[in-house]
């Protein structure tokens, strides 16, 4: 059986930018208030057109869990790590606080949390995945833009979605091997 | 105390340091009790800032210091071996003052110290920094001790390894900037290459400062065998600043030539953006124009303007450091951040950032000035 690689693929003609996805993180990770304190965001691009013909797009994003992770590589004491999953992950109690892996990051994805005093940034709700649920962002989402699941088994939703539809990651330039799908 | 009553001039010097320690040590109490997010201005979006420049220009210093003066004791180009204690001596306490910056700007030194040993990433720029410039530490220490013990064949072996542990060091921190993909204004081989050749420039400088300092300044007579020593820093020190100007030329084409995504809007932010004036003003008018002016006009040449031509680079550099670092990470990593002025985000040090620089430049100057009491560091035997 092949190994599990979480993955989440978005379908953002379905958002909303109703930043759902962006309370119920704060919510499930204890994130702490404040404008830089966030797990994940929303986008939103530039009006499009002329009154009116109107159109704009929205874009959830969060850390990409990256394969090819550039925060993983610069980290000094290992803290930064990668779950077999393919989840990258923070050990709060190895971390220095250097901020190298927030220069890193192509995603602005990481931030200093300073109420568990290290580096924060999204864990695919870990937590939740060994009890069996989905990301909190997932399972908030009104309009279910977010699916997340195991892009190695060819019978998920989530790969059946990639092997279905389009799809482009963000910033493919850098190398960095996303694991955010963005359907065109 | 009995030789500072009789000496005013190095009373008021000494009040001066001290009074600058002061302000960085209480401003050291109060981010320690505090924390860091309610005192420094650095963000999610620019995570680095002054005390990160300002370590970049202790150890740069360092490198330095230790570069010019390997031109004496290991390359044997004789006139340098005059400035050799004295500028080993200062590169250990640059070196110092740097590691303190830092320490102040990361969250967990403690933490940093136990890992990097437990734990510790062999992929990581930082994890080489801190092991590169250990080991260059322990290396200076060791030449200085036997420069001062004259032991000759000490001090050449230590001099030569301390120059390589200088060069391998320095260039990794170029390579801390350098090889982050995510920040096209660093990423390359560039910053490695002009870390090195920068850090000349501000050894060259610092040196011309502390021989001025010890002679004219604490009104002892100038040696006859320093003036001659400076014209040669001197030309040196033109040699050094022309070949910076040509880096900092060719750092700048590649930046607007076709405007390269984020490295295009990072070059304008120093060019015409927020950047602008400590780039144009400290940089190239204070930092490298007047003091080129200086060194290559002939009754310019003395003493006194050889270190003012000093003091002017090392003023410059500091900017340098800033500019570097900010200019970096001034381009936001998405287009909708909070915050964005003109398509950038912002940075300018806090009060208390201000005052941890202030008390780690006072602390430089301070151990360098005791040292110069407790230890005899004129050259013997040339």
């Amino acid at each position: 059986m092949n190994k599990k690689r979480y993955a989440i693929v978005l379908d953002t003609r379905r958002c909303i930018d109703c930043k759902a996805c962006t309370v119920a993180c704060k919510a499930e990770n204890n994130v702490p208030l404040g404008r830089q304190n966030h797990r994940n965001w929303v986008t939103e691009e530039e009006v499009r057109g002329t009154y009116p013909h109107l159109g704009q797009s929205f874009t959830p994003s969060q850390c990409m869990h990256c394969a090819n992770a550039p925060c993983k590589k610069v980290c000094p004491t290992s803290a930064t790590g990668r779950s077999p999953e393919g989840i990258i992950t923070v050990d709060e109690k190895r971390c220095i606080g250097c901020k190298y892996c927030m220069t890193a990051c192509p995603y602005d994805a990481r931030y200093y949390n300073e109420e568990i005093e290290a580096v924060d940034k999204c864990t695919f709700c870990q937590h939740r995945i060994l009890a069996g649920r989905v990301p909190a962002c997932v399972d908030t989402c009104p309009t279910k833009v977010r699916v997340f699941g195991d892009i190695n088994d060819p019978t998920s939703e989530a790969s059946k979605l990639l092997a279905k539809h389009p799809h482009r990651v963000i910033k493919e330039g850098m190398g960095t091997k996303p694991h955010l799908f963005y359907l065109i | 105390m009995a030789s500072f009553t009789k000496k005013p001039g190095e009373l008021l010097w000494f009040s001066l340091l001290g009074l600058g320690m002061l302000v960085g040590a209480g401003t050291a109490l109060m981010v320690l009790t505090k924390g860091h997010s309610h005192m420094y201005n650095v963000s999610r979006e620019v995570p680095w800032g002054i005390l990160i420049s300002t370590y970049v220009f202790f150890v740069v210093s360092s490198t330095g210091l230790c570069l010019v003066s390997s031109l004496g004791h290991v390359f044997g180009i004789e006139q340098f071996e005059l400035i050799g204690r004295r500028a080993i001596l200062l590169s250990i306490i640059t070196l110092l003052t740097g590691f303190g910056t830092i320490a102040m700007e990361i969250n967990h030194p403690i933490r940093m110290a136990i890992y990097v040993m437990l734990t510790p990433n062999l992929e990581s720029p930082i994890w080489w920094m801190g092991t590169l410039y250990g080991i260059y530490l322990v290396l200076l220490i060791g030449e200085f001790f036997f420069l001062m013990k004259n032991h000759h064949k000490g001090a050449l072996t230590m001099g030569i390894l301390g120059f390589i542990a200088a060069v391998t060091a320095h260039s990794n921190l170029g390579g801390v900037f350098g090889l982050l993909e995510a920040r096209p204004y660093w990423h390359g081989s560039f910053l490695p290459l002009y870390f090195i050749l920068s850090a000349l420039v501000s050894g060259g400088a610092l040196i011309s400062i502390i021989v001025y300092y010890n002679y004219q300044f604490r009104k002892i007579p100038l040696p006859a065998k320093y003036p001659h020593f400076l014209t040669t820093l001197a030309k040196l020190q033109a040699l050094f600043l022309m070949i910076l100007i040509f880096f900092i030329i060719w750092k700048i084409i590649p930046g607007l030539y076709g405007r390269p995504p984020e490295k295009y809007e990072a070059t304008m932010a120093i060019l015409t953006g927020p950047l602008a004036f400590n780039f144009w003003f400290f940089e190239v008018l204070i930092g490298m124009i007047a003091p080129v002016m200086i060194l290559f006009t002939k009754k310019f040449v003395t003493p006194f303007g050889v270190m003012v031509a000093g003091a002017l680079c090392t003023v410059g550099i500091f900017f340098m450091r800033y500019d570097l670092v900010v200019a970096g990470q001034i381009v936001p990593m998405r287009e909708d951040t909070d915050g964005i002025i003109n398509g950038l985000v912002s940075y300018a040090p806090s009060l208390a950032e201000y005052g941890i620089v202030l008390g780690a430049l006072a602390t430089c100057m301070f151990l360098y000035t005791l040292a110069e009491k407790v230890f005899d560091l004129e050259m013997k035997g040339h």
